[in-house]
C-alpha cells in the first residue's frame, strides 16, 4: 500500500470538496420524499418521470445533435485554422493570430452570447437550431485550434522535407505525414468541443428560442421553479454522460499515443 | 488518415441518425408545420393538462416557453427573433409594451368568453377597454410566515418586519417595485409615490431592515421558505399559496398598511404568426371551467366570475387569497411611472441591495 503523504491528503480534500455537491444531488435523485432536505427512501420515480417526458427527450436529442454537428464542423475548421497558423512564417503575425484565438477562449461567455444575439438580430436569423449551432461552432473552433497546434509544433519539420525529397506533393504531405501525426490532437479537440457544447449554458441561453432549447438551459428554467427531483435525475444522467465522454477521450488518446509509438518504430 | 476519415463519417452518421429520429419524433408529436402556437408565460403558471386539452380540441400544437421577469420577456419580444403568439405580462409591463408598439390589438368578436370576467377587472387604467389585454390572474403582495419558527407570534403589518428579534429571518423577493412598495406602504405613502423625499425616506427605512434580511432571491424563495430556511418571506400571493400547500406551518397575510394589487394578463405580441390560434387560446383559457381548473393548479386568484362556482369553497372563501374588494381599498395597482422614475426606483433598490449590514 502506498503511504498517505500530505500531497495525497490535500488532493483527497480538494476532490471531496469538488465532488460533494454533485454526489449530494446524485443521492437525492433517488429520494422518494420529494425534497432535498430529508431522505426517506429509495425510488426510481424521478427517472421514470424524466423518461416519460417527451419534450425533455426531444431536448436531450437536440442537445446531442447540436453537440455532434458543432464539434464535427468546428474540428474541421479548427484543424484548418491550426494548419494556417502553423504555416504562417512571420512571427509577429503568428503571435497575433494566436492571441486573437486565445482571446475568444478567455472572454466571458455572457459577452459572446450577447454579441451573437445582437448579430443574429441584425442578420435577421431566427433564433433556434441554426443560431445555436452557429454559436457553438464559433466558440468551439478556438478550442480545437489550441488542442491541435501543439501537436503540429511537436512534429519534426525534417519529415516534411524528407517526404518532399522522395517526391511527395503537398496533398501527400498533408494526408500521409501531417494529418496522421496530429490525429491524437484532432480527437482531443473534437472531444473538448463536444463537452463544451454539451454543457454550455451562458451562450446558448442567449440564442435559444422558438421552442428550441438545450438541456442546460432547460434545467436552469426548471430549477428556478424549485423542488422537483426530476431535475436531480436529469442532472445525474447528464453527469454520467459527461463521465463516459471523458473516459472515451482518455481511452482514445491513450490508444492514439500507443499507435503513435508503433508508428515511430 | 483512414482512421480520421472513418471516425468523421461515423460521427456524421450518428448525428444524422439522431436528426432523423428527432424529426420523426417532432412529426409524431405534431410539432412540424404551421399548426403550432408558441405561448410565452411565467414558469409553472398554467395547468399542463389544459394545454393537452387545448391541443386535442383545436389540433394546434402548443410550444410552451417560460420567462422569469417582465423585463426579460419584453427584451425577447422586442428583439424579435422568436415568434411568440401569446404572452402573459403584468399590468405595468403592458403600458410599457403599448408605448413601444409591441402589442397587437385583440379582436373581441373572437373572444366571446370575455363576458365571464368580473367587470371589476375590466377596463382598468393600464389598458382602457381591454384593447390589448385580457386578465389572467390577479393577486397581492404580502408576507408569508412560519408560525412555528416565530413561536406563535402573529404578523399583521409591514412594520412588524422591523422587529429587532427577527434578525436574519426575512427573505425578500427580488423586485424593485415590490420592495420599494413595501417600504413606502410601511410609511403610509402610496406605492406609486414619485416624491423624491418620500422615496429617500423609504430607502433609509429599508437600510434599517438589512440586519433582518437574510437574502433577496427570485423564484427559489418558494423552495427556501417551504424548506424552513427562513421564517418570513415577502412574496406574491400565489407563491404563498404554493408554499402553504407544501408546508402547513405557513400563513399568509396582506399587511394592514396596504399593499400591491396586481394583474397578469394575456396579450398577443407583435411577433405573433398564428393570430387566429392565439385568439382561440385566449378564449379557451377564459372558459369558466378551464379558468377554475387553472386557478386550482396555479394557486393565484382568477378574475373569472363564473369560474368561482367550480372552485372548492375553501379556496374561494379564503380571504387571504380572495380578499373582499370593499375591504381592500388600501390595495393599489402599480402605475407606469415612466422611464426616469422607474430608473430612480431601481437605483434606490440597488443601493439597498448593496447596503452593508
Amino acid at each position: 500500500m502506498r503511504r498517505l503523504t500530505w500531497g495525497n491528503a490535500y488532493l483527497l480534500v480538494v476532490f471531496s470538496i469538488l465532488y460533494t455537491p454533485i454526489i449530494y444531488l446524485l443521492v437525492y435523485s433517488f429520494n422518494s420524499g420529494g425534497t432535498m432536505h430529508h431522505f426517506e427512501g429509495f425510488t426510481l420515480e424521478w427517472y421514470q418521470e424524466v423518461f416519460h417526458d417527451t419534450r425533455l427527450l426531444m431536448i436531450v436529442l437536440n442537445t446531442l445533435i447540436v453537440a455532434l454537428f458543432s464539434s464535427l464542423l468546428s474540428t474541421v475548421f479548427g484543424v484548418i485554422g491550426a494548419l494556417a497558423i502553423y504555416y504562417v512564417k512571420n512571427w509577429r503575425v503568428k503571435q497575433a493570430l494566436l492571441t486573437f484565438n486565445n482571446v475568444l477562449i478567455v472572454s466571458p461567455d455572457v459577452i459572446i452570447g450577447a454579441s451573437f444575439l445582437i448579430l443574429f438580430t441584425l442578420a435577421g436569423i431566427q433564433l433556434g437550431f441554426v443560431s445555436v449551432l452557429l454559436s457553438h461552432i464559433a466558440f468551439s473552433v478556438p478550442i480545437v485550434v489550441l488542442m491541435v497546434l501543439p501537436k503540429l509544433q511537436e512534429m519534426s519539420p525534417t519529415w516534411v522535407d524528407a517526404a518532399r525529397d522522395l517526391g511527395a506533393n503537398e496533398w501527400h504531405i498533408l494526408t500521409r505525414i501531417v494529418l496522421p501525426f496530429i490525429t491524437p490532437g484532432i480527437f482531443a479537440g473534437f472531444f473538448m468541443a463536444l463537452t463544451y457544447s454539451l454543457d454550455d449554458f451562458a451562450v446558448t441561453f442567449f440564442v435559444t428560442g422558438n421552442g428550441f432549447s438545450t438541456l442546460s438551459v432547460e434545467i436552469y428554467s426548471r430549477a428556478r421553479q424549485g423542488i422537483s427531483l426530476s431535475i436531480n435525475a436529469l442532472s445525474t444522467l447528464l453527469f454520467l454522460l459527461t463521465i463516459v465522454l471523458v473516459a472515451g477521450y482518455y481511452w482514445i488518446s491513450r490508444k492514439g499515443s500507443r499507435l503513435y509509438g508503433m508508428w515511430k518504430k | 488518415m483512414r482512421k480520421l476519415v472513418q471516425s468523421f463519417i461515423a460521427v456524421l452518421l450518428i448525428a444524422l441518425l439522431l436528426l432523423y429520429v428527432s424529426n420523426r419524433l417532432n412529426e409524431a408529436e405534431g410539432y412540424a408545420g404551421d399548426n403550432t402556437l408558441i405561448v410565452y408565460n411565467w414558469g409553472d403558471y398554467i395547468d399542463p393538462e389544459l394545454i393537452t386539452m387545448f391541443e386535442k380540441q383545436t389540433g394546434l400544437k402548443v410550444i410552451y416557453q417560460t420567462f422569469d421577469s417582465n423585463e426579460a420577456m419584453m427584451a425577447k419580444i422586442a428583439q424579435g427573433g422568436t415568434t411568440f403568439d401569446v404572452a402573459v405580462p403584468s399590468e405595468y409591463a403592458i403600458s410599457k409594451m403599448k408605448e413601444e408598439g409591441l402589442l397587437l390589438p385583440l379582436d373581441h368578436r373572437k373572444l366571446p368568453n370575455l363576458k365571464y370576467i368580473d367587470p371589476r377587472f375590466l377596463n382598468l387604467s393600464f389598458d382602457p377597454n381591454n384593447r390589448y389585454s385580457v386578465p389572467y390572474f390577479w393577486g397581492t403582495v404580502g408576507i408569508v410566515y412560519n408560525r412555528e419558527m416565530l413561536g406563535g407570534k402573529k404578523i399583521t403589518s409591514w412594520n412588524d418586519l422591523w422587529d429587532k428579534n427577527l434578525r436574519n429571518q426575512i427573505l425578500l423577493v427580488d423586485g424593485a417595485r415590490e420592495v420599494m412598495g413595501m417600504a413606502l406602504n410601511s410609511l403610509h405613502y402610496s406605492l406609486n409615490d414619485t416624491n423624491k423625499a418620500h422615496l429617500e425616506e423609504a430607502k433609509r427605512k429599508l437600510d434599517a431592515l438589512t440586519p433582518n434580511v437574510k437574502a433577496i432571491v427570485g423564484d427559489e424563495i418558494k423552495m427556501l421558505i417551504a424548506n424552513e430556511e427562513a421564517a418570513i418571506g415577502v412574496v406574491w400571493s400565489g407563491d404563498a399559496a404554493e408554499m402553504i400547500a407544501e408546508n402547513d406551518k405557513l400563513d399568509y397575510v396582506v399587511p394592514k398598511e396596504g399593499s400591491n394589487l396586481w394583474f397578469d394578463n394575456m396579450v398577443i405580441p407583435k411577433t405573433a404568426k398564428n393570430i387566429e390560434g392565439a385568439h382561440q387560446f385566449i378564449n379557451f383559457m377564459l372558459d369558466p371551467k378551464h379558468a377554475a381548473q387553472n386557478a386550482e393548479y396555479v394557486g393565484y386568484a382568477t378574475p373569472n366570475k363564473q369560474a368561482l362556482q367550480y372552485l372548492p369553497k375553501e379556496i374561494t372563501e379564503d380571504k387571504r387569497f380572495y380578499p373582499d374588494f370593499d375591504k381592500i381599498g388600501h390595495l393599489e395597482v402599480y402605475e407606469n411611472l415612466g422611464k426616469r422614475m422607474l430608473a430612480y426606483y431601481n437605483e434606490l433598490f440597488l443601493e439597498f441591495k448593496m447596503h452593508r449590514k
